[in-house]
């Protein structure tokens, strides 16, 4: 019973997914409102980790690598990785069967978490060149 | 001994790969495996959640990710110690903390659509 449920929540997950990357392609999330905003900005006020990767992605998806890399460098990063997990799952769900996978060190997982706090507190400096890695910052003059 | 899957050498008493996580095959069939844990079947891995955890820490904004991806640090760091009892508790606690910042994110935007509602719905009432 409890693994049928886990399989409905894991497949609406995926379809809530394909949903918001099609509506990601449609609306520009930086001028439409049809997109929440970052709940952590909207409570503090402060940029997080994750703040400008919806508008990078709706970059992405119409080909604007710079673009994207200005909204959020290190989503732009990992966005090949997480994608190759979730497409490794997707397959994993419908034929049982996984893409390869790759061990990585515990070292260099920890250093992905150091990475991404810097990168929280870099991005809310005021100061150059910190102040480079905010949402958009590198597309200003 | 040699892994089957990527054919790094590992010690005789590890029991997974340190190269590539899968679980080693005794040398001889039937030698008994080192009991320090539960011995998974051959070609399964220990999962660590990383993707999913990085997914809630950017997505969901939330310190229970950065504790998910610790834990999935450690489920690869005890993979590579061999302590595959430690993995799998590792591995829960990866899968729980991914869960409960996904859990949290989804709170969070159902209250903000919820506040919205109010607000058109006062908006309304007012005029």
């Amino acid at each position: 019973m409890r693994n049928t449920h886990w399989r409905w929540l894991k497949l609406g997950l995926f379809t809530a997914g394909g949903i918001a990357v099609a509506m990601l392609f449609v609306f520009d999330p930086a001028t439409s409102g049809a997109f929440p905003p970052c709940p952590f900005r909207y409570l503090t006020g402060w940029y997080c980790p994750g703040c400008g990767s919806l508008r990078a992605m709706h970059q992405l998806l119409h080909g604007n690598l710079h673009a994207a890399w200005a909204m959020n460098p290190l989503m732009v990063i990992f966005l090949p990785f997480v994608a190759y997990g979730l497409a490794s799952r997707a397959l994993f769900e419908v034929s049982g069967r996984e893409l390869p996978r790759f061990f990585i060190p515990a070292s260099c997982i920890r250093a992905l978490c150091v990475i991404v706090i810097l990168f929280a507190i870099a991005r809310n400096l005021p100061l150059y060149p910190f102040n480079l890695l905010a949402p958009g910052a590198m597309l200003r003059p | 001994m040699f892994c089957s899957q990527c054919g790094a050498n590992n010690p005789d008493n590890a029991q997974v790969c340190g190269q590539c996580g899968k679980q080693l095959q005794p040398a001889a069939p039937g030698a008994p495996l080192q009991a320090t844990g539960t011995v998974l079947p051959p070609g399964m891995t220990v999962q660590n959640y990383l993707v999913f955890a990085i997914l809630t820490t950017i997505f969901c904004c939330l310190p229970a990710g950065i504790v998910a991806i610790v834990y999935a640090a450690q489920v690869n760091g005890k993979l590579q110690m061999g302590d595959l009892a430690g993995a799998q508790q590792a591995s829960k606690n990866a899968k729980m903390w991914s869960l409960i910042s996904l859990g949290v994110a989804l709170g969070g935007m159902l209250l903000y659509f919820l506040l919205i509602m109010a607000g058109v719905m006062g908006g309304m009432f007012h005029h």
